[in-house]
């Protein structure tokens, strides 16, 4: 992960809302995104992560609420005048042109010679593994090849954002993985900011520099895939990214930077208060991730604290197993995994184990 | 090859029997008669051989059969273009601009002229256009000189087309557009081009398909039509179908409104095949 910190600002948001009708779309958005950055813009479908991307790209107007791109407020700049370029979900690559035509569409208002034009063109496709296509007719393209299309007559318009509407999700698993990767290369070797909108938690974690989890219109995280990842700001983010287990617990004591609490079959367990990112609220539960579960064998020893419990449900991944434990006699499951190494044996269903725990991989949603 | 047909087939050659024997009867036999009508040598009211292409001769050399067809031509000629201009307007604005469930509200209202006679039609393009019509008596209540644009034969005869076949040439053109991917039109926008620009680059060379489509359709009845030229213009401007008429119902020369008749349908079948490979141009590019 790379500190982002330092960066100069590229877009803002204050504030911004968007209504259609009646349905309140964006429930005032803010933060900022700076240069040069991989930014996602992460939730399930219906929360407002493609009206916020096209609000940037300037298709959507914003019923109030200021959006700065570079220093300047977008509201009265159309999108054919943004400096900003989109990768559309469907591509909309043009049917009626070739690859070189498609790619460059935007350099008819270009003062270069038409040589010049031509060299930008083929420098564009070499740039997304295309080199030699641009003669190819553009229906007779793979979905990859269309997608690589769509960034190259992006691209070749050096645009300060580049927007990408789900650009991955019509490809299958191991192109989409592919081209994870590459797009991660390109981003590094442009240096622009990208923007991508996925509904694909792991996508948006392998990718980003820094991602926003929307839900309902409102950004309920903006983090770095780590921080998203080890200290949720709430269950529905916990819930949303990656497999959280939730134990019931009640809160026994809060003094300074301290949070008592007993969690059902885990027992009594003392938090910092920085494990504690919610307000106070009804039926506090604690998360836990399943790698931070750990099952001992024979006499290991728990470097920190251990519960018993049975194996309930036993499922086999080839270089991981996945087991669901009662924990300590109790009816509550959790899903811990364990890489499978040599001497560690697949245990079966009903086997009675210990589990090594750490309070510190605990979160507390109150 | 030569195996029994099956019951696929047969079922197959039964439904297609009817409409078969109705295209053979009636369309396939009285254009091979005209061919071979157009080839043989002329009384009146009869025909016998041998055969000969004086007919034909006749077309070629006589100036005002040549002023006819040309005619024809360019009047038919015009009246495509005129209605397909005015079509395509009305068939963006329904596809881009009307809600998708009114739609089919806006094209069934765009078939009304169609619940009126075409002969009534014509007569009530007589009120509008004719002497003291109202076009006139809107000219004279505002002091100036009547136009009587009836009396102008060739052009109420384009203005009377053209708005018969307006409908025609809009639901090809809808239909194209319809089919114009919307994010197509974003991508123009977003690679920097205004509104305009993105529709002559982008919605305009998609939608030719629907364009080529309503010309052919406008354009292949416009050139044979007999009544408009002898309603509207009455008579004064004779078209092809009205030579034809009268060189067989009135002359009884046969053989030469037959080589008439297929000297048109050349001219359109020529005319259509330059529109189709047009057309190929466009459809060429796309799925």
């Amino acid at each position: 992960m790379t500190t982002t910190d330092d960066r100069p600002t590229m877009i803002e948001f204050k504030d911004v809302h968007k209504y259609y009708g009646d349905y309140h779309a964006l429930r005032g958005i803010n933060g900022t995104i700076k240069a040069g950055e991989f930014f996602s813009l992460l939730g399930p479908s219906g929360c407002g992560k493609t009206t916020l991307l096209r609000t940037i790209a300037g298709f959507e107007d914003i019923s109030s609420g200021v959006i700065m791109i570079d220093g300047k407020d977008m509201a009265s700049v159309a999108a054919n005048t943004r400096p900003t370029n989109m990768v559309f979900q469907s591509y909309a690559i043009f049917p009626h042109m070739s690859v070189e035509e498609n790619v460059g569409f935007g350099l008819r208002k270009d003062p270069r010679s038409k040589d010049e034009k031509a060299a930008a063109v083929a420098e564009a496709l070499g740039m997304v593994g295309l080199k030699g296509f641009g003669k190819r007719a553009a229906h007779a393209l793979s979905g990859g090849q269309r997608q690589r299309v769509a960034l190259a007559r992006a691209l070749i318009l050096k645009p300060k954002v580049l927007l990408l509407d789900e650009p991955l999700s019509a490809l299958d698993k191991k192109m989409r993985e592919h081209m994870q990767v590459e797009l991660i290369k390109l981003q590094r070797q442009v240096g622009i900011t990208f923007i991508l909108v996925t509904h694909d938690q792991e996508e948006a974690l392998v990718m980003s520099d820094r991602i926003a989890v929307m839900f309902d219109g409102e950004i309920a995280q903006l983090a770095d895939p780590e921080t998203l990842y080890r200290r949720p700001a709430t269950k529905k983010v916990a819930d949303f990214i990656g497999t959280m287990n939730f134990i019931p617990a009640t809160i026994l004591s809060e003094a300074g930077d301290k949070v008592e609490i007993e969690a059902k079959g885990l027992g009594r367990v003392a938090l910092d208060i920085a494990q504690a990112p919610t307000p106070a609220g009804e039926d506090p539960v604690v998360g836990l991730r399943p790698e931070t579960l750990t099952l001992l064998y024979d006499d290991q020893k728990a470097p920190e604290r251990e519960t018993e419990g049975v194996i309930d449900e036993v499922i086999y991944f080839g270089d991981m197993t996945y087991y669901d434990v009662y924990l300590g006699g109790t009816d509550v499951e959790v899903r811990l995994s364990m890489r499978n190494v040599p001497g560690r044996p697949v245990l079966d269903v009903g086997t009675k184990v210990r589990v090594a725990w750490s309070p510190s991989a605990l979160v507390l949603f109150r | 090859m030569a195996q029994p047909l099956g019951s696929e087939a047969r079922a197959g050659l039964k439904l297609i029997s009817p409409t078969a024997i109705y295209v053979i009867l009636l369309l396939a036999v009285p254009l091979a008669t005209v061919l071979i009508y157009s080839v043989l040598t002329g009384g009146r009211g009869n025909v016998s051989l041998p055969i000969t292409i004086e007919n034909y001769a006749e077309l070629w050399t006589k100036a005002q059969y040549g002023y006819i067809m040309l005619k024809s031509l360019l009047v038919a000629l015009t009246v495509t273009f005129i209605t397909v201009m005015l079509a395509y307007p009305v068939a963006y604005f329904v596809s881009f601009h009307v809600k998708p469930e009114r739609k089919s509200l806006w094209l069934f209202l765009i078939t009304i002229p169609f619940w009126t006679s075409y002969i009534i039609r014509v007569s009530l393009w007589f009120v509008i256009l004719g002497y003291g019509g109202i076009v006139d008596s809107a000219l004279a209540s505002i002091g100036l000189p009547p136009l009587n644009v009836a009396s102008y034969s060739l052009l109420s005869i384009v203005i009377v087309l053209a708005h018969a076949y307006a409908p025609f040439a809009v639901l090809p053109i809808f239909v194209s557009l319809e089919k114009v991917d919307r994010s197509l039109l974003e991508a123009g926008q977003d690679l920097g081009e205004s509104r305009w620009i993105t529709f002559l680059r982008v919605t305009l060379p998609l939608s030719m398909p629907g364009v080529i489509a309503a010309a052919l359709i406008v354009f292949i009845p416009t050139v044979g039509d007999y009544v408009t030229p002898e309603l509207v213009g009455d008579g004064k401007e004779p078209m092809i179908a009205n030579v034809i008429e009268i060189q067989l119902l009135k002359l009884q020369n046969f053989p030469q409104g037959s080589a008439f008749a297929v000297a048109s349908m050349l001219m359109v079948g020529i005319v259509s095949v330059l529109f189709v490979l047009w057309n190929k141009r466009y459809i060429g590019g796309q799925k």
